[in-house]
C-alpha cells in the first residue's frame, strides 16, 4: 500500500513537473523580444518591400517614384507610429523570401495569403478583397447572393477563375448561362449593358470598372475570397499586432475606402 | 482527474501484464483505425489518340508522392492527346548516398507514364549533398565531380534501358542560379556533357541525349544572372559539343508575344528557337533534330510577361500547330507545365493546365479539343474575342 502510494507521488510529482515546463516554455516564446519592432522604433524606419509593377496598387510613375494604393496604404500605416516607410523593389516572387531573409520588415505588394507559408512568416488581416465578386446593375435588386443566379446569365472572362467558377455554378444552379468574354472589361460592360445579369470578375478589375461606372455595383459577399494582406515576420507578434491594429482603425476611419477612391474611382463605394 | 491518471500510471507500474495487454489494445487499435492504403495499379496498355503527335507537356512529378495522383495525371495527359512528356528526374532523390539508388519514385512515374502510352524525356539534374560543399545551392557541381554526376547518367541509363529513350543533361546551364550561382561556363558545360554522353552511350548505345535545354535570355555580356542562349550555344559548338548529344533542347517561352512574332536575336518569343536551329545549321548539325522540352504562356493576372486566359489558350493550340506543320526539324514541343502537386500561389500556378485537385482548366479542354480536331471556342487568330 505504501509503495503504491509512493509510486503515485512520484506520477503525480512528475505530471506536475511537466506541466510547468510547458508553461513555461509557452510564456517564453509567447515573450520573445519582437526584434522587428523594436528595431522600427528604435531607428524610425520601417522597411517594407514590393514589386511596382500591379497598378493601382503599386507602381512607377514617370519620375520612377512609387506610387498606389499600397504605398499610401504603408505610409498612412508608419505615420500612425510616427515613423517613416522606406521602400525596396523586390521581385514578386521574392517579397516573401525577403521578410523571411530579414531584408524587409514587411512586404506589401497585392499579396494574397498563402498558408503554406504560414510556419514562416506572418499575414495580417486582410485590406483589400480581390477575390472573385458579383458585378451587378445598380438598380438590379433581383440578385443579392449567388444562389439568385439561377435562369440568369453570367458574363466572365473566358480561361479566368471566374469562368471555372461559373462552369461549377453552372452545375449548381438551374438554368445558369455562361456569356463568356475574352477581356474582363468586354464581362463587365456585358453586365452594365444588359447582355448578361452579373459579370463574375476578380475584384480588382471588379473595383476598376464599378469605381468608374455608377450603372453597376458590387455585392458585398465575395464568391470566391482571395484578399489582400500585408505579410510580416513571423516572429513578430507586436509588429503584427500594430499592423493590425492600424488596418482596423484605417478601415473603421474611412482612410482604406478613400484609398479605394483614390486609385480607383469616385464611385468606389 | 490527475488524481486518476495517477492511479492508472501507477497501477500500470506495478502490473506489468496489463501494460503489455494495454500496448497490444492500442497497436491493434491503431492497425484497425488506420485507412486503407490504396492499391494503385498500372491498368491496361493504352495509347494516345491525336492528330498532332508532336504534342507534348512537362509533368511535374517529382514531388508528387501519391501513386493515385502520379497516374491520374498521366492519364489526364493522354486523354488530352499529349504523347510526350518531359519529367524531372532529380539525382540527389535517386542517388542518396554515393553508389546506393533508389529507383522507387522514378519507376513509379516512368511505369505508369508508358502504361498511359506516353514516351518519357528525362530531365537529370540536382545535386546531392553528398556531391558539394556546404552552403551551395543544389545546381552546384564542381569539375571534380562531373565524372559522379556522369557515373549517376550511366546508372540511370542502364535502368531505364527500354523504358526511356531520351535524356536531357542538366537545365538551363546558360543561368548562373542553374550553374550553382557561379559564372556560368560554356566550356564546363560541354565537360559535363561529354562525360555524360559516354556513360549513356556505354549502358545503352540507342538512348538519345539532349543537350542545351538552354533559357532563353538576352543577358549582356558580363551578366552576372547568365549568358544569352544564342551565345551560349555557339561557345557549346566551339567547345566541341557538336560529338557530344543527339538532339538540341530547347526553351521557347512566348512571354506576352503571339507563336507567330517573327524571331530576332533581341527578342524573346516562341519563335526564337529557330535562331538557335540556325546555329545548329551553321554548324554542320542540320542533320540533327531539335526538341521544345519547356515554353508555353502564362496568364498570371499581374506579372508583366503574362497574357489573358484567352490569348493563352489561342497562342498555345498555335504552337502545336506551328511545330507540326512548320517546323520539321522540332520532334516534339513539351510545354511547361501540367500540373503542380500543390499551388506555389505564385505567377507559376498560371503556367499550369489542371489545377492540383485535377479540375481541368479550360485551356487542358482546348488543347484536348484541337488534339482530337473539333472546332475551337477561342478565335486562334487573334484571340480577340470568345465563339
Amino acid at each position: 500500500m505504501i509503495r503504491q502510494r509512493w509510486i503515485q507521488f512520484i506520477a503525480l510529482t512528475s505530471l506536475a513537473m511537466l506541466a510547468m515546463l510547458a508553461g513555461y516554455l509557452l510564456w517564453q516564446r509567447s515573450h520573445q523580444p519582437d526584434d522587428a519592432w523594436l528595431r522600427i522604433q528604435q531607428t524610425s524606419v520601417w522597411r517594407v518591400g514590393m514589386d511596382p509593377s500591379f497598378p493601382p496598387f503599386e507602381s512607377l510613375d514617370g519620375d520612377d517614384l512609387l506610387v498606389g494604393y499600397d504605398v499610401d496604404m504603408a505610409q498612412a500605416i508608419a505615420a500612425r507610429w510616427s515613423v517613416t516607410v522606406t521602400f525596396r523593389g523586390i521581385g514578386f516572387d521574392s517579397l516573401l523570401d525577403a521578410v523571411i531573409a530579414g531584408q524587409v520588415d514587411a512586404a506589401i505588394s497585392a499579396l494574397p495569403v498563402e498558408p503554406r507559408f504560414a510556419r514562416d512568416v506572418a499575414f495580417s488581416i486582410p485590406y483589400f478583397e480581390a477575390g472573385l465578386v458579383l458585378v451587378v446593375r445598380a438598380a438590379d435588386t433581383d440578385i443579392q447572393r449567388v444562389e439568385d443566379l439561377a435562369d440568369k446569365r453570367l458574363a466572365v472572362e473566358l480561361g479566368s477563375a471566374g469562368d471555372a467558377r461559373g462552369r461549377g455554378l453552372q452545375r449548381e444552379l438551374n438554368g445558369l448561362t455562361l456569356v463568356p468574354f475574352s477581356l474582363p472589361q468586354e464581362a463587365l460592360n456585358a453586365a452594365a449593358s444588359g447582355e448578361a445579369d452579373a459579370a463574375l470578375i476578380d475584384g480588382v478589375s471588379a473595383w476598376e470598372f464599378a469605381a468608374q461606372n455608377r450603372e453597376v455595383r458590387l455585392l458585398d459577399r465575395a464568391v470566391v475570397s482571395d484578399p489582400y494582406v500585408i505579410v510580416l515576420p513571423v516572429q513578430s507578434p507586436d509588429l503584427v499586432g500594430a499592423v493590425n491594429k492600424a488596418i482596423e482603425e484605417m478601415r473603421a476611419d474611412g482612410t482604406l475606402l478613400a484609398l479605394r477612391r483614390k486609385w480607383f474611382g469616385p464611385y468606389a463605394d | 482527474m490527475l488524481s486518476r491518471l495517477a492511479n492508472g500510471l501507477a497501477w500500470l507500474a506495478v502490473h506489468p501484464r496489463g501494460l503489455l495487454r494495454l500496448l497490444v489494445v492500442l497497436a491493434l487499435s491503431a492497425v484497425i483505425s488506420a485507412p486503407p492504403r490504396p492499391f494503385v495499379v498500372l491498368g491496361p496498355q493504352q495509347q494516345v489518340h491525336t492528330i498532332n503527335g508532336k504534342m507534348g507537356i512537362h509533368t511535374r512529378l517529382t514531388d508528387e508522392v501519391e501513386p493515385w495522383k502520379i497516374k491520374r495525371s498521366l492519364q489526364m495527359v493522354r486523354e488530352m492527346g499529349a504523347p510526350w512528356i518531359v519529367e524531372y528526374f532529380p539525382w540527389a532523390y535517386s542517388e542518396p548516398q554515393p553508389g546506393r539508388y533508389d529507383w522507387t519514385h522514378a519507376d513509379l512515374v516512368v511505369n505508369h507514364a508508358r502504361r498511359q502510352g506516353l514516351t518519357v524525356v528525362a530531365r537529370l539534374g540536382l545535386v546531392p549533398e553528398w556531391a558539394r560543399p556546404k552552403d551551395t545551392t543544389n545546381t552546384y557541381l564542381e569539375e571534380e565531380r562531373f565524372p559522379d554526376f556522369a557515373r549517376f547518367v550511366g546508372q540511370f541509363v542502364r535502368h531505364f534501358q527500354g523504358r526511356v529513350s531520351y535524356i536531357i543533361i542538366w537545365n538551363e546551364p546558360n543561368l548562373s542560379l542553374e550553374w550553382g550561382y557561379r559564372p556560368v561556363d560554356p566550356d564546363g558545360y560541354v565537360r559535363l556533357l561529354r562525360l555524360s554522353y559516354q556513360a549513356a552511350k556505354k549502358s545503352d548505345p540507342g538512348v538519345r541525349v539532349l543537350a542545351g535545354a538552354l533559357a532563353p535570355t538576352l543577358a549582356p555580356p558580363g551578366s552576372a544572372e547568365g549568358m544569352n542562349d544564342l551565345v551560349f550555344l555557339q561557345r557549346m559548338y566551339d567547345a566541341g559539343a557538336r560529338a557530344h548529344f543527339d538532339i538540341l533542347a530547347l526553351h521557347a517561352y512566348g512571354w506576352s508575344f503571339p507563336p507567330d512574332e517573327p524571331a530576332a536575336p533581341d527578342a524573346i518569343n516562341f519563335a526564337r528557337v529557330e535562331l538557335a536551329r540556325e546555329i545548329m545549321v551553321r554548324n554542320g548539325d542540320g542533320d540533327k533534330v531539335a526538341m521544345i522540352t519547356e515554353g508555353g504562356w502564362n496568364d498570371h493576372p499581374r506579372w508583366t510577361k503574362a497574357v489573358r486566359p484567352a490569348q493563352r489558350i489561342a497562342y498555345t493550340v498555335r504552337a502545336y500547330e506551328k511545330v507540326a506543320t512548320e517546323w520539321p526539324w522540332c520532334q516534339a514541343v513539351a510545354l511547361w507545365a501540367f500540373r503542380y502537386p500543390w499551388a506555389t500561389r505564385t505567377y507559376q500556378d498560371y503556367f499550369t493546365f489542371v489545377t492540383p485537385d485535377f479540375t481541368a482548366k479550360l485551356i487542358y479542354a482546348e488543347v484536348q479539343g484541337y488534339a482530337q480536331g473539333r472546332r475551337q471556342t477561342v478565335d486562334r487568330q487573334d484571340a480577340g474575342h470568345a465563339q
